[in-house]
């Protein structure tokens, strides 16, 4: 187990003696919450996990890595950009597929671009959600306010991943 | 907390048959164009896949199951509505962050602030670090899926985004997004 696991487990562990101390009925329905959730996502993330490893074996590697490869500068955010206002669905398709492309060769700044593109401009939710509730205005205000966040996020983590040391995210 | 699945039984049934068919799909595919080896080889990346996220899974669930109990309807309400200026884009990012669950959460809460004539700067700054940086979805499928090392590393990166998106809205001209 990383350390990562252990301080997650330890920061969950604080929570729950937290929460119990607050209220035990705050912590029975939090567990139950992630009870829910468990059984929503495991049997997605059964899925998801062998469809991230055949997709990146079909990914050549040097697409990955030419793309949206760590020294592929401001094109590279960019066409994450696009990729990502393109990826269709929820978390459960797109996270696996940027686990494919990362572990295919593309840079982590650029997959930050991307995760935030497919956040962002998601055309997905926008169609399905923002426009029958909002109405076409309020998305005009909203993608023209945020539509230049995802290279922005990209460019802020190249500039964090600067001043880490190298291989603190590689893969 | 329930992931932006679990809206209806039907709904979650169709999220698992896309992923299935997408599954099927990228394993007919390898096997295609690199027969049973490339099938075993993508196998054995998501045995490596697995070994990194399993341990995190429980523990960011349990956390994401603390934050949706953690955190009133009602506060996140009161700090999107209540200030203007600089600290009312902060406490909407704030409120962004921490609204759990899927679009069906987060637009209804947005509609009803509209009507009432919230500031738009704090409402698109809102759905800005919703959309980014909303804590459940980190919690239930980014660090699992990615890790908590890059999780991390997104989040800080787009933190201060939201902010600038509801500065940006205040100075665009008034019909765009009037209602």
């Amino acid at each position: 187990m990383t350390l990562t696991a252990l301080l997650l487990w330890a920061t969950a562990g604080i929570g729950c003696l937290w929460a119990l101390r607050r209220d035990p009925a705050m912590l029975r329905g939090a567990l139950a919450h992630t009870r829910t959730s468990l059984f929503t996502v495991l049997p997605i993330i059964a899925i998801a996990l062998p469809t991230a490893g055949f997709l990146s074996e079909l990914v050549p590697e040097r697409v990955a890595a030419t793309l949206f490869g760590p020294d592929s500068g401001v094109l590279g955010h960019l066409a994450a950009t696009i990729a990502g206002a393109c990826i269709p669905g929820g978390p459960f398709v797109s996270f696996p597929i940027v686990l494919a492309l990362w572990s295919s060769g593309a840079g982590a700044a650029q997959m930050v671009t991307l995760i935030s593109a497919w956040s962002v401009l998601g055309l997905n939710r926008v169609i399905l959600w923002e426009v029958p509730l909002m109405g076409w205005r309020f998305v005009l205000l909203r993608l023209a306010a945020t539509a230049w966040l995802p290279p922005l996020s990209g460019l802020g983590a190249e500039i964090i991943l600067a001043c880490l040391p190298p291989d603190v995210l590689g893969r | 907390m329930p992931p932006p699945s679990a809206a209806s039984p039907l709904k979650r049934h169709a999220n698992l048959v896309f992923i299935l068919g997408l599954c099927a799909a990228s394993a007919l595919a390898c096997f295609a164009l690199k027969g049973t080896e490339g099938l075993v080889s993508g196998l054995a990346r998501a045995r490596d896949l697995a070994a990194v996220m399993l341990p995190v899974i429980l523990p960011a669930l349990i956390l994401a199951g603390l934050v949706q109990v953690g955190v009133a309807r009602e506060r996140i309400s009161r700090w999107l509505g209540a200030n203007s200026g600089l600290r009312g884009l902060v406490l909407a990012t704030v409120a962004g962050i921490a609204t759990p669950g899927g679009p069906m959460a987060a637009f209804p809460l947005v509609l009803a602030l509209a009507a009432g004539g919230a500031d738009r700067g704090a409402l698109i700054a809102y759905i800005a670090a919703w959309a980014l940086n909303g804590f459940s979805r980190i919690l239930v499928w980014e660090i699992p899926v990615l890790g908590p090392e890059f999780a991390a590393l997104r989040f800080l990166a787009s933190l201060p985004l939201p902010v600038l998106a509801g500065l940006v809205a205040r100075r665009l001209p008034g019909w765009v997004g009037a209602r």
